[in-house]
């Protein structure tokens, strides 16, 4: 056992840390973003709304993330006529897989609001965007929060991934080192203990936001 | 100020929920429809307000029918206060913030201006105290009143009411029904789908039975009450007014 081969590229798999959280947010945010979106277009009964959606969710939630990773590294740049390069092609993979989980999450969520409180917003005047935006929206994140967050610590592991298409993070650093060094029980069991770690911390977060919803009057 | 022609609405199963009713509400008045549950009663005052589509008939709101196409619903809505059995006030939001989300949003006025106006009508509605509250601390004849004053915020012409006291304890019913009575006085236009028969008598113009999606009786109020002609009428008033 050589403990020291982590101290000795600490900071080389930190580096892989920082993209693996860039990476991270951006998924989170973005596939939020666009997975509320979808979840929208989820309960529209208008069907040229509710069933490209429908589609798509279920085409992305049938696909392994690792070939959707692939798909967009080898079809981004061909749409778009040159090399994007790893990160970017990644991030668009991430936002569209994510999305389709996060949609599903957010129907849910809106279900859970009541009709009588959609009533009680356009009898008031207001339109659709403003009910969703100032009455729906915010009551259906709320109770949406537990499975947010649970789906952003998936998130963040499956970041993990990106190693497929040569993506310098967290892991495929470590792997890297591991290459160079030959320290393997090492080195997974440091990477191991650092994904412990970081998702602990995001699950005690996820707890505060919960009781701290839990605190506000319902 | 409403008037309602030959209302029909059915669902997707094809009974009629509303059949044929008609009924014109003045400037002013205030009218009560009592009836069985199921009897459709919550379905017409939706129809009121372009909340519920109906297939037959025609409504004016103001002389602005509710069905045509070329209607802004949304800004006959902001005309019409409604106030529903279960309050649905938004919990997220604290009772000012209630009060004053669809004068900041559909009437565009400044939060100051919205905010002074929400704390007149909480004193008119008497819970000056409770405008940082959220609605669940509230009581259900509290939540209720704030509801009314949210309606009110956007100063309709004419307050659509259901069953506002149903699902409140008895001894929470006079402080919302006081509020409304002082409304009706008030000179407001005011459709209350109600069982309180003492409020009907109190302040209404006219009293209307339905039933089965019918207007089974119709009449001003002391006729109503003195001369209910239908049997079924009877037989509910009866029941209700043990
Ligand atoms: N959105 C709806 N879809 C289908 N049926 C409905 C809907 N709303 C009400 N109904 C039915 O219409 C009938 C009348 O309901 P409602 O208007 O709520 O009556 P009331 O308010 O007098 O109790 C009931 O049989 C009810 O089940
Ligand atoms: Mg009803």
């Amino acid at each position: 056992m050589d403990w020291n081969v982590i101290a000795r590229n600490l900071g080389f798999m930190a580096g892989g840390l920082v993209l693996t959280f860039q990476l991270a947010a951006l998924a989170i945010g973005g596939g939020l973003l666009l997975g509320i979106l979808l979840g929208l277009c989820r309960v529209s009964s208008v069907s040229w709304i509710y069933y490209p959606s429908t589609a798509y969710v279920h085409f992305f939630r049938s696909q392994p993330l690792i070939l959707v990773i692939f798909w967009f590294y080898f079809l981004v740049p061909i749409l778009v006529g040159r090399p994007l390069g790893a990160f970017p092609s990644t991030v668009v993979a991430f936002i569209c897989f994510e999305a389709a989980y996060f949609a599903e999450i957010v129907r849910g969520g809106l279900q859970s609001v009541s009709r009588g409180q959609t009533m009680a917003a356009y009898a008031c005047g207001l339109r659709y965007s403003q009910v969703q935006l100032h009455v729906v929206i915010p009551q259906a994140l709320r109770n949406m929060v537990p499975a947010l967050t649970t789906q952003a610590v998936v998130i963040f592991q499956d970041t993990s991934l990106a190693y497929v298409i040569g993506l310098r993070e967290f892991l495929r650093r470590v792997n890297l080192v591991d290459t160079r060094e030959v320290r393997s029980v090492e080195l997974y069991c440091f990477a191991g203990l650092v994904y412990l770690v970081l998702c602990s911390m995001g699950s005690i977060l996820a707890r505060r936001l919960e009781q701290r919803r839990g605190a506000a009057p319902a | 100020m409403i008037q309602i022609r030959q209302v029909s609405l059915w669902y997707r199963d094809g009974r009629k929920v509303v059949d044929n009713v008609s009924a014109e509400i003045r400037r002013g008045q205030t009218v009560v429809i009592c009836g069985p549950s199921g009897s459709g009663k919550s379905s017409l005052l939706r129809c009121i307000n372009g909340l519920e589509r109906f297939q037959e008939g025609e409504i004016l709101v103001d002389g602005i029918s509710v069905s045509s196409p070329s209607t802004d619903l949304h800004a006959l809505r902001a005309e019409i206060g409604m106030v529903f059995q279960h309050f649905e006030l938004y919990p997220h939001m604290t009772v000012l913030d209630n009060i004053t989300l669809a004068p900041r949003k559909v009437r565009k006025k400044t939060r100051q201006e919205a905010e002074t106006k929400a704390m007149e009508l909480l004193n008119r509605v008497g819970i000056p105290d409770k405008a940082a509250v959220y609605p669940g601390e509230l009581s259900g004849g509290q939540q209720q009143r704030v509801a009314i004053a949210r309606s009110l915020a956007m100063e309709p012409k004419a307050m659509l009411f259901d069953e506002p006291t149903s699902a409140l304890d008895p001894e929470m019913i006079k402080e919302v029904l006081d509020v409304m009575v002082d409304l009706a006085r008030s000179g407001m236009t005011m459709v209350v789908v109600s069982h309180e028969m003492g409020f009907a008598r109190e302040v209404a113009d006219e009293v209307i039975f339905m039933d089965a999606g019918r207007f089974i009786e119709k009449k001003a109020t002391a006729s109503f009450f003195a001369s209910a002609e239908n049997p079924r009428t009877r037989e509910f008033l009866s029941r209700i007014l043990t």
